[in-house]
């Protein structure tokens, strides 16, 4: 999964924000740019969204030094949630290393996120991801709605499947860290087991974490 | 189960990733970064450089006679990044006792190559992606083709249309493809001038303030010319009086005294011209807008002609007939990029006496903007196509035959429609039908 490269003291890390159409993706990758002030978060690249293009997810790229002066790289990007654009998904999809699945919260749109998560199982299993593996987490956005799934309707759905739910406003800019955070704490459990961050980089997850999410004073 | 399979066999077959790592130099090509090196020299450092994060020159330009004028040590810029990582930094020489000017320089540079890696990746990602989804979907019907040619008959009857949405699909691509380009070439050059712009209006900033304070002090100084002279002149000892009247004439100060005002308010009026052309300049832009605003079409049209004072040639006429309109909700910078396009097309209709009316009113629901030249008016037979992407009937190197695609795409996307027709006395017309309410 991982790009890793001992040589050159790099690692790129790919988190993928998947979802229906319109959920709320790229909303909560504009608010994660306008809250984290660390020094190495990039600059978001919106590619663009007009209709009739196969062309479009967008881009936060993020960059941090570990102690040790391991590189690493954190791409985040968002997939396009029409049915039209799978192959796009695939291609965004390919490599993971985790995942936040966005789910709308309105009533009315049950069916589209029931329909997307579907999707999102078959296309991790096509680039050969297991779902029961990778870090994953689900957000239920647009809490500012009304008619919205209630919370003990979510937890009856989503408790029995152990995945962490958090629920978000990305309009108003409330949750999104959090799950971003929840995200990231899962990603760096699941990469020290294999690479070692703590014991040979001296990066501990907290910190990595904290370093990730710097939000500002604002 | 048979489909799982499928997918598998294809999804080793895939070769594109979508976000490969790049360095520097994967990013941005000697022949892009040269040019800006050249211009940071002709703007007055001796030697521009760009290094990459080790601080290993990549490429350099210095001025040509930079060898025997010595001059200050290497000036760094801040790092140039590249998703947030440092990737490098520009260096700048130039004369001593200058850094606060070098710095500026440097500055600018690095915002320039920032801007030069932030589109240029924007672009790589688009193409990427394109090639990814473009060899799975090539995939794809390699699949659906074996498919096929288990069942002879169905074969035959689905190939055809198969065969059809191959050509489609090309077509389709080619069209894709070249608005991208268009619209990536579009977006940088607006992005670059619109950068560049920005970080002018800094130093313009204390250019202007150093200016009146030096008004100030100049006033001080031929306060303190006159004052002595006055004194000399009352003074005894014809000797003195006749050496300092001697010097008064050398140095010529009866016509330094009556140009020095004239010099600093013409500067002054220069300074802020050069703000005035900044402002326009990212006025029409819109670098500040994210997305839909609501913008008065009159004044974006004015902002574009601003903006094309220099295409229109010289004795041309702009009758401007502008009806009031309402706010208009849209893209406001993509709007002017059509209107620009469309008074450019015009622009090189005819030489000598052209005329070009633009006239806007409120129809019914709707914003009608025509754009009436008195040139020769388009062909029939050409009526029909000249919307399409690379259709032009100018020379080879007067411009892609992409502008008047773009209109159609621009307006297209806010809802509307554009005509192009010949006006009863026989020039050209495009007319752009805006609808309030699809906004
Ligand atoms: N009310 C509300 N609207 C939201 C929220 N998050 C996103 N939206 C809106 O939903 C629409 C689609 O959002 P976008 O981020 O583009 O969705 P994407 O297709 O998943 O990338 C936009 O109009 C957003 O303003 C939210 O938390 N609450
Ligand atoms: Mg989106």
């Amino acid at each position: 999964m991982i790009e890793y490269d001992a040589e050159q003291k790099r690692m790129v890390l790919k988190l993928v924000y998947y979802g229906p159409a319109m959920s709320g993706k790229t909303t909560n990758l504009l608010k994660l740019h306008d809250l984290i002030t660390q020094e190495g978060r990039g600059d978001l690249m919106v590619l663009d969204t007009t209709d009739d293009r196969t062309i479009f997810f967008d881009l936060l790229p993020f960059f941090l030094v570990a102690p040790s002066g391991l590189k690493i790289k954190v791409k985040v990007y968002t997939v396009p949630g029409q049915v039209r654009h799978d192959a796009t998904r695939k291609a965004v999809l390919q490599r993971a290393d985790g995942v936040v699945f966005v789910a709308d919260s309105q009533l009315a749109e049950a069916a589209n996120n029931f329909e997307s998560f579907d999707n999102l199982e078959k296309n991790l299993a096509f680039v050969g991801i297991d779902i029961e593996k990778v870090p994953l987490v689900v957000q239920f956005n647009k809490r500012d709605l009304k008619n919205v799934a209630s919370e003990e309707e979510i937890a009856r759905v989503w408790g029995p499947t152990g995945v962490p739910v958090t629920t978000a406003s990305a309009l108003e800019g409330w949750g999104v860290v959090e799950t971003f955070t929840k995200l990231l704490e899962l990603t760096y459990a699941a990469i020290d087991r294999k690479y070692r961050l703590l014991e040979e980089h001296g990066l501990d997850g907290a910190s990595f974490v904290r370093q990730m999410t710097n939000v500002g004073e604002r | 189960m048979e489909s799982r399979q499928t997918s598998n066999a294809s999804a080793n077959r895939l070769q594109f990733l979508v976000g490969e790592e790049r360095g520097l130099r994967d990013v941005i090509s000697e022949a892009e970064v040269l040019p800006l090196l050249r211009g940071a020299v002709r703007a007055g450092a001796f030697a521009a450089a760009l290094a990459d994060a080790e601080g290993k020159v990549l490429w350099s330009h210095a001025a040509p006679d930079a060898g025997e004028q010595g001059g200050s040590a290497g000036l760094r810029g801040p790092a140039i990044l590249l998703e947030g990582e440092p990737v490098g930094s520009v260096l700048v020489k130039g004369e001593q006792g200058r850094e606060e000017f070098l710095k500026g320089i440097a500055v600018m540079l690095t915002a320039a190559v920032n801007l030069l890696v932030g589109s240029n990746l924007k672009r790589m990602l688009t193409t990427e992606i394109h090639t990814t989804v473009v060899n799975q979907s090539y995939e794809e019907l390699l699949e659906t083709n074996r498919k096929l040619a288990a069942s002879e008959a169905r074969y035959r009857e689905l190939a055809e249309s198969l065969e059809i949405k191959v050509e489609e699909r090309t077509a389709e691509l080619k069209k894709a493809l070249a608005r991208l380009l268009q619209q990536e070439k579009l977006a940088s050059v607006g992005q670059l001038a619109a950068g560049i712009a920005h970080e002018i209006n800094n130093p313009m900033g204390f250019v202007t303030s150093n200016i009146h304070t030096m008004q100030k002090y100049l006033a001080r100084f031929v306060e303190m010319l006159q004052f002595s002279r006055d004194l000399v002149a009352g003074a005894p000892g014809e000797a003195e009086r006749e050496r300092f009247a001697g010097k008064w004439r050398q140095l010529k100060l009866d016509m330094v005294l009556a140009d020095v005002d004239e010099l600093v308010s013409q500067s002054l009026g220069g300074a802020e011209r050069v703000k005035k052309i900044v402002a326009d300049l990212k006025g029409f832009s819109h670098i500040d807008d994210l997305g839909e605003t609501v913008a008065d079409l009159n004044a974006e049209l004015d902002r574009t002609l601003a903006v094309l004072v220099h295409e229109i040639p010289p004795g041309a006429e702009i009758v401007r007939e502008y009806g009031t309109l309402p706010g208009f909700s849209c893209r406001a910078g993509e709007l002017c990029q059509v209107f620009l396009n469309i008074i450019v097309n015009a622009c090189q209709a005819r030489n000598a006496g052209l005329r070009i009316v633009i006239r806007t009113e409120l129809s019914g629901d709707a914003i009608v903007i025509a754009f009436t030249d008195n040139g020769p008016g388009i062909p029939q037979e050409f009526l029909p196509r000249v919307f399409e992407p690379f259709f032009t009937t100018r020379p080879v190197g007067q411009g892609m035959g992409m502008g008047l695609a773009v209109v159609y795409d621009v307006v297209t996307a806010h809802g509307g429609t554009v005509e192009a027709g010949n006006s009863p006395e026989g020039g050209a017309s495009f007319v752009v039908r805006l609808p309030l309410s699809s906004a």
